[in-house]
Formats: C-alpha cells, structure tokens, sequence
C-alpha cells in the first residue's frame, strides 16, 4: 500500500504523497489495490541466449516498483552484449552478466531490491529455487538448458507459480504464459462503452414509485421539467404505457423495439425554443441497448460451468462467491445490480437521487449475496468488499486458462500443437478470400525448433520442425520462417526484445494485479509485418 | 567517399547480432534496394531526429542507439517531473528539474559508446525547413497532437519532387494505458497525420451550461472551477497546471460545489487529472510502442527487411492490451481532400515582379486550372487582399496598386488563395520570379 | 521505398547553400487557409460587422452584433474572436465584451452555445458560429442557463424579464448587477 510521507514539504489538505506522485501515471490504471500487490511481488528471471529481452522485460517491472527480483544467468558480460543489452555498459566486460544487470537494473527504482545469482550462496539453478523465498512469477529466456526448464517446470507445479517463457531472436519473437491451474479475474476494466446493467426490464418498487412520481403529470410539465426528466424515468414511463397495451409484455422483438424508439421519439416536445428535447434524444439512443434483459454474459456462464476438481479450487473465496451468485441468479433470473447510473440530461437534484436508488438496490443484491456466502463452509472469512467488488463486476468476470482441474482430462501439448497447426494451416487457405492476416504459428515453430542450441540452419530448424508438422520443408511459410530465424543466428535485435519485453511486462503485471485481462497463452510477434497473434498452444 | 570499406564500419563483435540481420538478405529481404556491404557504414552516417524526450523518447533513443544509429538528435522543451519517473528511465530522482533532452542525451551517449546525441531544450517550432532537411529520418514520441499536426506539415510542405532527400519518413508512436500506435508516414505519398486525425477521439466536453446550473458528475464540479470560478475570482495571475497550490484551490472548490449538490468523488488526484488531461502511462507500453516505431526505423535505413508504409501496403499498427493482446496493422488510405498533403503548394510564375497586386488578382480570372473571380490573398503573415468582410476588404483595399516587391513578395514566397465559388477547395501557389527581383 | 539515402549527400548538401541564401520562407498553414476561406464566406447581413485590430492577424478579430428585432433590438454587442493553430479541430474562442443580462452569457462574458463547445465539429465554420450567436439574442434560452438569475426571472415571467433586459442595456441595475450601457447611438 502507498504510505504517507509526511516530512518536508508542508502537506496540502489531501494532497499526494512523494509515492503517490512518482506512480501517479499508473495508479490512474491499476490503483492502491494494484500497487500493493506489484509491491509485494517477488520476480525470478532465469536469464540466458543473447539475454535482452529479460532484462527488457524487468525493466518495465523495476520502473513501476514490484518489490524485489531475482535474475540467475551464468554467463559473463562478453563485446556483444553491448551491442544488444542497455543495461551493460564496457567497465562490465568480463564479468558476472547477472551481477552487472542487477546493478544497472537497481539504480532505476530505489524502492526496489534485487539480487543475482550464481552466487555464493547459491551455485546452481536448483540451489537457489530450494532456497529462495516463494517467487510470484518467474520468467526464462530460450534458448535454454532442457535441466533448467525442467526444474522450474517443476517448481510452477509445486509452488502454483505462473512461469512465463520468452524467446526473441532477430526479427520474431514469441512468449507463452503457463498458469498453474484456472485463473479467474474480477477487475477486468471492460471498456467504458459497455453497457452497465440498468434493469429497465425488472424494475424495483423504489425505482418504479421515483419514475411513477416524476411522470405522473408527464403532459402538464413545464418545458424545463419535461426537458429534464432523466432518460431512465422517460423509458421506464413508456415501457409502463406500451405494457398496458400489450397485454402485459415488454416490447421484445426488434420490429417492437423500433416502433418503442419511435413512441418516445414522439413524445419529446418540439415547440420549445430548442425546438427538440435532449433528454428524450438520450433516451430514443438508448432503447436498442438498454431495453432488454441481459442474457448471462458469456464470460461468466463459463465460470459457472467451469468444472473445479481441485481443493485448493473449491475453497478458495473466489469459487464460494461464484457459487453464491449462481444461486441468486437462478432465484431472481438476473445478476447482482452493478448500481451505477451513466451520466444523463437531468437536474443535478433527480440525477443524485436516481444514483442513491441504484447504489441502495446494488446494494442490499450484494448483501444477500453475502448472505449465501457467509451460509457456506469456508464463507466466513470472506472480506465483505471482495463480495461487493463481484457483483460490481459480475457481467465481466472472466476465466483464463480454463482446461479444467482434471490433468488427466488434458490433452497433451504436443498433441494439441498438431491441432492448432492443422487449424491454422487450414485457415491460411482462406485467409486471402476472407481478407484476414496469415497465421504467425510457423514463427512459433521455426523459434521452437531452436528453443536449447544457440544457433541452427535453415535444414536443422526444419527437421526440428518436421517432427511436428511432417513436410514441413514443403510449406513455403514454415521455410519462410525457418530462413529469418536462422539469419539471427541466435541474436536479438533490440527493437524486438524491447517490444517483446514490454508485452511480457504487461502480461506480468496483469496478472500479479489480477487486473485487466492476460493473453491465453501464447503470443506470437512479426517484426517484419509488426503485428501479432495470440494462439492457445 | 570510398564505398569499398568493409563491412561493418566498426566494432563487429560488439554489433555482431545486428549485423547478423542487417549485412545479409533474409527470405523477404528486397534484393534490388538491398547491399549489405554498405549498410552499417550509410547507417552510421544517418542524421536521425527524435521528437519528444519522454516515455517514448527515452525508450526511442535507446533503441536507436542500439540499433546501429551514430548521429542522433533530439528535441524537448520539457523539464522533468517526479511523475516521470515511473516509466522514463533515463532520469533519477536528481535529475527532476532539469532538461529532458539534455539528461536523455548525456545518459545514453555515456551507456553505448560511439554514439553521439545532440539535445535541443526547446520547441520545435523554434526550427525551420532549413534546420529539418538536414536529418533522413524522423521519430516522433509526443504527447500533443498539436505538435505532431506541426511536423507533419512541416515534413509534407518541404517534399520537392525533384529531390529525392526532401523527402523524410515520419514515424510516430503515442500511447495510453495499456494501448497505443505506432504508423509509418513517407510525407505525400502515404497517408499523412492530417489524413488520420480521425484515429484520435476528441476529448468529450461537457456543456458549460451544465457546469453552471446542473452539474451531476464529480468531473463537472471540477471543469465548473476551472473554467467558470477561476476566471471569475482570479485567485492567481495565471493558471499554472503544475503549481500544487492552484490544484488545490480548483480542488477545494470542486469540493465544495460537490458537497452543495451533493455529488461525491471529487479527490485531488482526480482533479489533477481532469485539469492536466493526465493520460495513463506505463513503461511496459513505451516500451512496444517505441520499440515497434524504432523497428521500422531500422528496416527503412537498412533496406534489410520490409517496412511498414510501402505504397499499397500497411502503414499503422493499432496495440492493445487491455484485453489479452490484440494488433491490428493495417493501411490508412491517404485522402485526397487532406489540408495538408491534398493540398500542396503549385508553382506560380510571376512574369514581372514589378507587378501590382490587382494584376496579380486579376491574372488569376484567367488561370487555367481555376478560374477565380473574386480572389482573397494572403500570405503566411501578411494579409494581401481579402474580398470579404467589408471591413478586411476596407483595410486590404490599399494594397492593390502596391507591386509585389513593395508588399515584400520574393521569389519562393508561399501564398494561399480563396474564392467563394469554391466552397471547398483553397488553393496555395508558390510564387516563382521570372526575372529575380534585384 | 526508394534508395533515399546513399550517396545523395553531397548534392543536397550544395541545393541547400543555394536554398537558404533567398531566406526563410513560412508556409501558409492548413488552419489560416481554412480561417481565410471562412471568413470570405462570411454573410453578415446588416446587423453584424467584423473589426480586425491587426489584419495581418486574422486569427483574431471582433464581431459586433446589432440586433433588429427581439427583446435585445437597439443593443451593439461584441465578441472577440480568437482561432488556434488547431482550428477547425478546435471551435474558436468567443466572448462577449460587455457585462449583459442574458441567461446564456455570464456577466465574465462566457457564451453557452453547443457549437462553441460540446458540439462542434471540423466541418462547422464561422459563419455557423455567428448564426449561433445572432440567435441567441433573439432567442434567449432558459432551460441550462449560464446566467441562473436572468433564467429564472425569463422563465417566470417574461415581460418582468424583457424589462430588466431594458434596464440592463442602458447601464441600469438588475437584483443589486449593474451592467454595461450597450445602446447604440441613434
């Protein structure tokens, strides 16, 4: 949490702190709650090939403060690392690579700590991970020992740590996220334009009495009432006029709509002096989008139907809050009301009031979600603000890497590697007919094939890549591929690493935040087209 | 100068990965505008401009610096800020308060060596064409469109078709939170910042109306103090965004108005925000902006690889990471009715300079191209002859028996004309001396 | 694209001795071309006039108002004009010169008109905004006022209001606000 410092300068009322200023950029995206846990996070870079794009990728953790890292390389700082990494400089020459990057890396955060490794303390890969405190994420760099990728493959497992791997070499790059089991985000941020749930449909008596008592005198209004009624009491009076005259029905199909649209429209007075009613202009846009019931989004009905096998899983306050909310969407055939009211023509008066009856009504659904969570076992100890943060959300929980608990029911990657590339050559045969970009899986494939030897040749990249995709030195793209990556000869260009380096950061700090939404999992970069493509693998 | 020295310039086993990349064609590699013998050396004699010492520029330079440039330059007129400090990487605690340009500069010249950055603390507007044709290459990392609306301008307006050098690639990067872009512009012949203006959505305003008597939103309290109360009690000389004690005046009357109408969510950090138009920024998104536009930087000095604006080809590449991550790299069409690069200046031949105005007004009745009756004429800081409104009319009325020398007219003076008869089009001459005016 | 860099150095190098001895000749830029298309296209009619300071600089100059009808008949307003370097992106910057009672005009001077602010589009130009302005003296508009008294006594009583507005254009007092004396000369 940021602390208040409160020396030296006289402290203006509510002012920020020294803290708070530094990393005003980026708490406006991932707030206290995201700093917190970026500053108690505990990074591992396994570091080694040419070794930019790590360091790329740290740099960007460094700057925003997580609180410590770790990097083991153990090679020694050589001429061309300095043609590549920024953070060596020549009076490194000759000496520990990860000591002199730690030392570089540390003059950039002073709030950060860091350490290197091979040391002392610990000689090997295998030392230091059966020494180390618990590390929030790891992250290694190919090309890579098999031994190495073995043991923190092991550690993930053990530890439930999220392991991210990353290989960049000349012009194409590629990283792939492995989660220790399903990983569910509340916070996703969705975009500003999606719809909040206003439940025009199923309105509450304390909204349907405000609407009623505003409108009840609707044709006798002055002009500047009428002007100001907010859109919400406009379309919940008509839905009530339409409903006495439709046997009881909401306007449901779109013919319904469209003629409900043109009511209201009719309805807003044109002999003012501004010859039209803005409020009535807001309500007419918003029928199509917010005269319906929303149907359970999909993100969350994959959450309700995701199938928890493991413990840890079916305890955790996450999966009991899901529970909860299923059972009161199946009681009141709705979600939880998110309560918050966008922006609306009306008096400042009616509109707090309007926002006071949502924020009571968002309310006393998330107290009874409450409610059901505290019935539960385990439900106890669940912080009242993480039910709360649910429910706001609840339309946009989202579920990443959702394979199912059951490891014996997951397809081996191999196998579904041979998917995908069965996929994604296929739908390369369309792509020019469909105008859609082509697949970058064979970047991932020629890079693969070079993920533990320092260099290969074009024929040693493709024999590599036949064990996957048999003939695949007769697939123009995949020998395309296998050409550019063996021009690298294992070097980095910077500009890729640097890029490379900057998604991966994201993606870590998404995903130690639990804000915003991570890739799922794989994320292929084209330096020569610049773009990109995410691929489950 | 010898082109047979060999490859590459200097240094080989330091620069050993690029030079993998960049002395030898790969699969896409166009052979007819590629030789790798020469490319490190033509590199290193590239006089390449960086717009912006901030998120992006800090990243730019340093990607620049490893990417084989020797001769870089930059401009900024910013001082840095703690607020900085979060993703521009270049500057310490220390540094807050100095030049930004100048600190990047020094700090990346003393990491790569070899490497020479010139700094320059101040606008770009304080520069002319002369000062830009000197570079190849142009990066921009700003955060103002204003200013990249200016180069632009700037870059499309110096295109001379006969010289090949006149033309200099524009590449721009700018981001927001998780998101951002980065496009490559060859001025005149792709799409232009000008044609493209529509990609950045304007910032929303709120009507001053609801400021004053209806504000429903936190915001509203804070744009009422800005813009109505301050103006009304001047509680400063002037408005300084940065002085924490004019925030906090804005703040604490935002506040009270909120609490009049009940509003709540008025903070500081809101305030600031709203007043400052703070964008959220991260390093981890400089760093794939920067990265990408210096990556195309690359590809277009060393021929090595395609790059992105080839004609017909993609030239913007749209980033976003919001939600898992998503690229969309893809062509922005030029318009033809851009006011920048739909709208270049032609050749105007003026037979005799001792001609006056109205002979020029009248020459242009007759012109083929556009048959202007009734002309209005002005150059960039002189008003010549305006048709309209009477009182312009009035004042300009004199100029007409001037000759173009009196009213300062010289050869390669730039003039804009326009006639009501074409609604939408103005056009803009050249104006070219037959004889040259002694 | 093309070979641009190699060996053309020295070439430029000798074009821009030759260049920079005719000296630095500006540009016309997009946003003066586009200000001095619109103000040519300007109708003014009889009630309205334009005055510019300096008509070198014609991105800043005052527009005067005289309406011939409506409650403000017999008053001369003026506003003054001030165009960015990002216009038509930016609508122009109007204000009124004189202290005034009117509902849509504070007494800073402040002009509540959606073209000028929320609603302004590039494709707008200035004769738009001067349409909008003539309008407002006509039609003066209660319903989101900036000026809260001047809207309430318009929407409460509009004769007690067409009188204060009287009052008010001959520099008189209005609920304890003196105003500017804004008759023209007959």
């Amino acid at each position: 949490m940021t602390e208040i410092v409160t020396s030296q300068t006289p402290p203006i009322l509510h002012g920020p702190s020294e803290k708070e200023r530094k990393y005003d950029r980026q708490l406006r995206l991932w707030a206290a709650s995201g700093q917190a846990a970026l500053e108690s996070a505990n990074i591992l870079l396994v570091n080694s090939g040419a070794g930019t794009v790590g360091i790329e990728t740290l740099k960007n953790l460094v700057l925003p403060g997580i609180g410590r890292f770790a990097i083991y390389d153990d090679t020694v700082v050589t001429e061309a690392d300095l043609g590549v990494n920024f953070f060596l400089d020549d009076a490194c020459l000759g000496k520990s690579r990860s000591q002199s990057l730690t030392a570089l890396l540390l003059e950039l955060n002073p709030e950060v700590e860091g350490a290197w490794y091979p040391n002392t303390e610990a000689t090997t890969l295998a030392a230091l991970l059966t020494t180390s405190p618990t590390f929030t994420a790891i992250v290694y760099t190919y090309p890579i020992q098999q031994e190495h990728l073995s043991a923190l493959a092991e550690y993930g497992e053990k530890h439930k740590t999220p392991l991210f791997a990353v290989h960049s070499a000349g012009f194409n790059s590629y990283f792939k996220i492995s989660l220790p089991g399903a990983f569910p985000i509340v916070d996703t941020h969705p975009d500003e334009t999606a719809t909040t749930d206003l439940r025009l449909l199923a309105p509450w008596p304390e909204l349907v009495s405000f609407a009623k008592d505003m409108t009840k005198d609707i044709g006798n209004l002055n002009h500047f009432e009428h002007g100001h009624l907010p859109c919400v009491v406009i379309l919940l009076h008509y839905l009530d006029q339409w409903r006495e005259t439709h046997g009881g029905s909401y306007p449901s199909t779109y013919k319904e709509k469209t003629e409900f649209r043109r009511i209201v429209q009719n309805a807003a007075r044109t002999d003012n002096p501004e010859g039209g009613e803005e409020n009535f202009d807001e309500a007419v846009a918003a029928v199509l989008k917010t005269v319906v019931s929303p149907p359970l989004p999909s993100g969350l009905r994959e959450v309700f139907e995701y199938k928890r096998n493991i413990p840890a899983e079916q305890r955790s306050g996450f999966w009991i809050i899901v529970d909860a909310v299923e059972q009161f969407y199946a009681k009141h055939k709705c979600l939880p009301l998110p309560g918050s009211v966008p922006d609306m023509k009306a008096q400042s008066k009616v509109y707090v009031q309007l926002q006071n009856i949502y924020k009571s009504k968002a309310r006393q659904d998330a107290g009874e979600v409450l409610q059901i969570v505290h019935a539960t076992a385990d439900g106890q100890q669940i912080d009242p603000a993480e039910v709360e943060l649910f429910c706001k959300n609840a339309a946009f929980v989202k579920l990443i890497n959702a394979t199912g608990g059951d490891s014996s029911a997951r397809i081996s990657s191999s196998d579904r590697l041979k998917l995908v590339v069965d996929q994604e050559l296929e739908n390369d045969e369309n792509a020019e007919a469909m105008m859609m970009p082509l697949s970058l899986l064979p970047i991932y494939l020629a890079l693969q094939a070079t993920s533990h030897v320092a260099s290969a040749s074009e024929d040693d990249i493709l024999a590599e890549v036949a064990k996957v995709v048999p003939g695949a030195n007769q697939i123009e793209k995949i020998v395309s591929a296998a050409k550019e990556v063996a021009r690298a000869e294992g070097g980095e260009l910077h500009n890729v690493a640097a890029l490379t380096g900057g998604m991966v950061a994201q993606e870590m700090i998404k995903i130690i935040t639990k804000q915003y939404i991570p890739i799922d999992n794989t994320c292929i970069f084209d330096g020569i087209n610049s773009r990109c493509q995410v691929l489950r693998l | 100068m010898a082109s047979a020295e060999v490859y590459p310039a200097s240094e080989p086993a330091r620069w050993k990965y690029l030079d993998n990349i960049r002395t030898r064609a790969g699969p896409l590699t166009n052979p007819d505008i590629f030789d790798g013998q020469v490319v490190a050396q033509n590199m290193e004699n590239m006089k390449i401009l960086v717009i912006g010492a901030g998120g992006l520029g800090c990243e730019i330079l340093k990607n620049l610096a490893l990417s084989g440039f020797k001769d870089i330059h930059v401009i900024d007129m910013d001082t840095i800020d703690i607020s900085n400090l979060n993703r521009q990487f270049l500057f310490r605690q220390s540094d807050v308060g100095s030049f930004k340009a100048e600190v990047a500069a020094r700090f990346v010249e003393r990491r790569v060596k070899g490497v020479k950055i010139t700094p320059y603390n101040c606008k770009i507007q304080d520069f002319d064409e002369d000062f830009y044709m000197q570079f190849q290459l142009v990066v921009c990392g700003l955060d103002s469109i204003e200013a990249r609306r200016w180069i632009n301008a700037m870059l499309v307006n110096m295109v001379d078709e006969e010289a090949v050098d006149s033309y200099k690639p524009l590449i721009d990067g700018g981001t927001e939170g998780f998101k951002g872009q980065a496009r490559v512009i060859f001025p005149t012949v792709t799409s232009c910042i000008e044609c493209q203006l529509d990609m950045h959505a304007p910032r929303a305003a709120v009507p001053l109306c609801t400021l004053a008597s209806i504000p429903r939103q936190p915001e509203h309290c804070i744009e009422w103090a800005h813009v109505i109360a301050w103006d009304k009690e001047k509680p400063f000389p002037k408005l300084d965004n940065d002085d924490p004690e004019h925030i906090t005046w804005l703040y604490q009357k935002a506040l009270t108005r909120a609490q009049e109408f009940k509003i709540s969510g008025v903070t500081y950090s809101l305030t600031q925000g709203v007043v400052k138009n703070i964008i959220p920024a991260i390093a981890a998104t400089n760093s794939v902006i920067a990265a990408a536009c210096c990556n195309e930087a690359f590809k277009i000095a060393s021929n090595c690889a395609p790059c992105l604006g080839m004609p017909g080809e993609n030239n913007y590449m749209m980033y976003s990471g919001n939600d898992s991550i998503y690229t969309y790299t893809f062509q922005h069409e030029k318009k033809d009715d851009c006011p920048v690069c739909g709208n270049l200046a032609r050749e105007l031949v003026i037979e005799n300079p001792e001609w006056t105005l109205r002979e020029l007004v009248d020459s242009f009745a007759v012109r083929p191209e556009a048959q202007l009756k009734k002309p209005s004429i002005r150059s960039e800081s002189k008003t010549l002859y305006m048709q309209s409104p009477a009182s312009l009319e009035e004042q300009t009325r004199p100029n007409l028996d001037k000759t173009l020398k009196e009213l300062g007219l010289t050869d390669g003076q730039e003039i804009g004309v326009t006639d009501p008869a074409f609604a939408t089009v103005s056009f803009k001459f050249k104006l070219k001396f037959k004889q040259a005016a002694a | 694209m093309l070979k641009i860099w190699s060996m053309k150095k020295e070439q430029q190098k000798a074009e821009n001795a030759e260049g920079a001895a005719g000296g630095k000749k500006k540009k016309v830029t997009a946003a003066q071309l586009r200000v001095q298309k619109d103000l040519s296209e300007l109708s003014l009619g009889n009630t309205m006039k334009t005055e510019f300071p300096d008509p070198d600089d014609i991105l800043s100059f005052i527009l005067y108002v005289e309406p011939d009808e409506g409650m403000y008949k017999d008053g001369k307003f003026s506003f003054t004009f001030n165009i960015t370097p990002s216009f038509p992106h930016e609508p122009p910057k109007v204000q009124c010169r004189e202290k005034i009672y009117h509902p849509n005009i504070d007494l800073e001077g402040k002009v509540c008109l959606n073209i000028l602010r929320e609603d302004w589009k590039p494709v707008l130009n200035l004769n738009a905004v001067i349409v909008g302005l003539q309008f407002l003296f006509l039609e003066p508009n209660a319903s989101d006022p900036l000026n809260k008294e001047a809207a309430e006594d318009l929407r409460a009583n509009r004769e007690g209001f067409k009188r204060n507005v009287k009052i008010s254009m001959s520099g008189g007092t209005v609920k304890g606000e003196t105003f500017d004396d804004v008759r023209r000369p007959r």
